[in-house]
């Protein structure tokens, strides 16, 4: 056929002759017809199908990522977005699919642009599990070495770094949380926009998060008129989301270019959640400290006394660590009063909660645990405490370098059977070999929740899932666990799902948003009335997404 | 033939190396390596470069590797298919053993003449929206001009020695090498000639399809980029889809081999 281009190999000849004519260097007949035998196990007979399986034989992987390699790899020829939901492992299935291009030979060059905080977790990943050997762009680092490098799309679109990347040929290019590129006006979005590349894949768990144009911005960076073009789209679909379950056409179209998996359809539905809240009681001194506090004569502003409310409920250190604080850095607030309660904290018992933890430990016997607390004090004092029952624990913080992150993961994993970690550690760690967590106090960020069980509820758990929230009667963290959280079934949700409700509502913050309503509560009534109320609008937003989602869902 | 037994590829590759195997039982085989062998896999290239600066002669490491899976508690490397170790050793025979001379071990006591061969495994890649490939074996006799394909499977049969057997002579050739591989090619030119190839008409008319689609999608576009950004996607498009056939030669030599093959 006349159109194919036919490319030879001048070279070998050549080489041959020069080394007979040397006498250099040639191989022994076991050497030469293990070269052979090497290649004919190597190379790939078939167009289709996935050779990479054969290459990773350690990873069990589930049939929905198989299934999206091949469907990207073979009906979509390597331009797509993967969707899922997350914790179906769309890493998993990138790396798979660019382990199969990179044996076929299709792929040598690679950029991965990958959120700041990823950077690391995505070089693990490909290099521990896919023997990618992927390298995170370091400084003073030239971007034409290195064959894959991962890099933050803030590092890359920026010169002089902008300026090499834009040179370069690029066989694959992965963008990890593409819902960025979402806005077309946006310095990402032209960047990535005149990347050079071959195959390209896109990750977001939230493809549409408001508008039908996101999509479309999305796939013109893929496959530019696949939708037709800007003014033709906006004009047939407009601003509205929901015409994508009217248009059949549309969501025929998007499929071309789109793989989702969602929870329902796929097998990580084995395993479940089992959410347990844990009634503790306070004892009388503790119930009467806590009193003293709520109706402290002092003129607490009513943005800390809340802070301090949190904190007792948390542990003795925790409250008695800002009060201290207070009283040293305000002198005209030491009152008798403060420097009463101060006392009174310092007498306390162990806190109830902790005595509980011990309790629940002690049941679920030799199994791995994360607790989850809002404070170090508390973190710190506990560790001290389940050492004093012989019970071994690691601390865990947001603020840890990377390296010493990996390290209390490994600790945790091979040799402690607790793992405390505290709020900012909840997000990037994975945690799937753990299946009991302890949410010792709750955040009153709903999303900060849902990070925390998606550390042990994702993709590779393999048990179920059970989780205990510690709740102490007669207290704020009653009105929050009971108004807030029983009510809009947090617990049950599908990740993601309550992230969109959030921002349609415009609530930012929610945990501001509920430490505002109790700052501006005159009593604990008002505070009450205002959170149901709160409730009640999320609940009904809920209602209204639940037959959206489950159109969307169906991609 | 496609590599099944891992542990008797890497012994038999180690063997060939000059290794000295210091153990081989049950899927575990435990290699001391040769200096060569060790600047080749270890990756310690500043090891060797103090080592030498020292005058000394260095210390050649152990290398213990695993194929059987149910001994993965030995302490060692687990090779599997995918394994970057495995991987290092395929690419290494890519790279160092692609050309060979090579004569028939006869036990012979009067004079017999040895007939030159050129020998090529040829990859075969077809690319077009997937890829493909193929490895052809052929030998070409450098005298009377005669061809056979699937060369390999025919000399696995043939003890063959890098010197010269005892009362052996060689032929000189009558095709050169540089004419002869020509003819190879020809051979593999009409091969494919002969072929359908629906998969390069598919992606032609995926070329052509997204193309169109590209131009309507800039067709109200006045931006002053619009037509340098469309360029770059043309050709990206035509990067990704433009139907190519590659030849790349594997390995190859020259056999001097007995009449009666």
């Amino acid at each position: 056929m006349k159109s194919i281009e036919l490319q030879r190999d001048t070279q070998f000849i050549m080489e041959l002759q020069k080394k007979l004519n040397n006498s250099d260097y040639t191989s022994t007949w076991d050497l030469f017809s293990l070269t052979y035998d090497a290649e004919l196990t190597r190379m790939a007979p078939a167009f289709t199908g996935l050779r990479a399986l054969d290459y990773l034989p350690q990873i069990t992987f589930m049939e929905h990522q198989i299934e999206c390699a091949e469907q990207v790899i073979e009906d979509m020829n390597g331009r797509a977005i993967l969707a899922d939901e997350v914790g179906l492992g769309k890493t998993i299935e990138a790396g798979l699919i660019l382990k199969e291009y990179m044996i076929r030979g299709l792929v040598k060059k690679a950029l991965i642009l990958v959120p700041a905080s990823l950077v690391n977790q995505w070089e693990r990943e490909l290099n521990e599990k896919f023997y990618i050997p992927a390298i995170a762009h370091r400084k003073n680092y030239g971007w034409e070495h290195g064959e894959i490098i991962i890099s933050s799309i803030d590092t890359a679109k920026r010169s002089p770094h902008r300026e090499e990347i834009l040179n370069i040929d690029y066989d694959f290019i992965l963008i990890d949380e593409a819902h960025k590129l979402k806005n077309h006006k946006t310095k990402n979005f032209s960047f990535v926009r005149s990347l050079r590349k071959k195959y390209c894949l896109l990750l977001t768990a939230t493809p549409v998060q408001n508008q039908l144009i996101e999509i479309f911005n999305l796939v013109s960076i893929l496959k530019p008129g696949h939708l037709g073009n800007y003014e033709s789209f906006l004009e047939r679909y407009g601003k509205d989301r929901t015409k994508i379950k009217e248009d059949i056409y549309l969501k025929q179209l998007i499929q071309k270019v789109m793989v989702r998996n969602t929870r329902k359809e796929t097998s990580l539905n084995n395993t479940k959640r089992n959410i347990e809240t844990v009634w503790v009681q306070f004892s009388d001194e503790e119930r009467s400290v806590y009193k003293e506090l709520e109706n402290s004569k002092y003129s607490l502003p009513a943005f800390s006394k809340i802070t301090y409310l949190r904190e007792i409920c948390s542990s003795r250190e925790a409250c008695f660590l800002s009060l201290n604080k207070l009283e040293e850095e305000n002198k005209d607030y030491s009152t008798l009063d403060l420097k009463h309660i101060i006392q009174k904290i310092e007498q306390l018992p162990h806190h109830t909660k902790a005595v509980k933890v011990i309790e629940l430990i002690k049941q679920i016997g030799d199994e791995k645990v994360i607790i989850f607390t809002e404070y170090r004090a508390t973190q710190l004092y506990l560790q001290w405490y389940l050492q004093q029952y012989g019970i071994t624990s690691v601390p865990f913080r947001g603020g840890f370098k990377r390296g010493k992150k990996d390290w209390m993961r490994q600790l945790f994993q091979n040799h402690a059977q607790v793992l405390i970690a505290t709020e900012a550690g909840g997000e990037g760690i994975n945690l799937q070999f753990c299946n009991y967590m302890i949410n010792y106090d709750l955040p009153w960020n709903p999303m900060r929740l849902e990070q925390r069980i998606g550390r042990v509820h994702r993709y590779g758990q393999t048990k179920d899932v059970h989780i205990y929230n510690l709740a102490i009667k007669g207290t704020i963290e009653e009105h929050i666990m009971k108004l807030l959280y029983e009510k809009i079934n947090l617990f049950e949700q599908v990740i993601g799902q309550l992230d969109d409700i959030l921002a349609e509502l415009d609530i930012k913050d929610m945990g501001k948003e509920i430490q505002t309503i109790y700052s501006e509560s005159r009593t604990v009534g008002e505070a009450k009335i205002k959170i149901d109320n709160l409730a009640s609008i999320i609940q009904q937003n809920q209602r209204l997404s639940e037959g959206e989602v489950d159109q969307f869902g169906s991609y | 033939m496609a590599v099944t037994d891992l542990n008797k590829f890497l012994a038999t590759f180690f063997s060939a190396k000059r290794c000295t195997i210091v153990e081989n039982k049950d899927g575990v085989l435990t290699v001391q390596l040769t200096e060569e062998m060790d600047r080749a896999l270890m990756n310690r290239p500043f090891y060797w470069h103090y080592i030498k600066k020292m005058g000394n002669q260095g210390d050649p490491m152990q290398l213990t590797l695993v194929t059987n899976p149910n001994k993965k508690e030995v302490k060692g490397e687990w090779i599997h298919f995918g394994s970057p170790r495995l991987q290092q050793i395929m690419n290494y025979l890519n790279q160092n053993e692609k050309y060979t001379k090579l004569f028939q071990s006869m036990n012979v006591e009067s004079n017999t003449p040895l007939y030159p061969w050129l020998i090529t495994n040829i990859k075969v890649s077809y690319k077009g929206k997937h890829k493909k490939d193929e490895l052809i074996s052929i030998g070409l006799h450098l005298v009377n001009g005669s061809m056979k394909v699937e060369m390999m499977k025919e000399l696995s049969s043939v003890p063959l020695q890098q010197m010269i057997p005892d009362y052996c002579y060689t032929i000189s050739p009558m095709i050169k090498l540089e004419s002869g591989f020509k003819r190879i090619e020809r051979v593999i030119d009409d091969y494919i000639e002969r072929q359908t190839h629906d998969w390069a008409e598919e992606s032609i008319h995926l070329l052509k399809k997204e193309m169109t689609l590209l131009q309507h999608f800039y067709s109200n576009d006045d931006e002053e980029n619009s037509e340098q950004q469309m360029e770059k996607e043309l050709k990206e498009i035509k990067n990704r889809y433009n139907p190519t056939i590659t030849y790349q030669v594997i390995n190859g030599g020259l056999f001097y081999l007995s009449p009666a093959l």
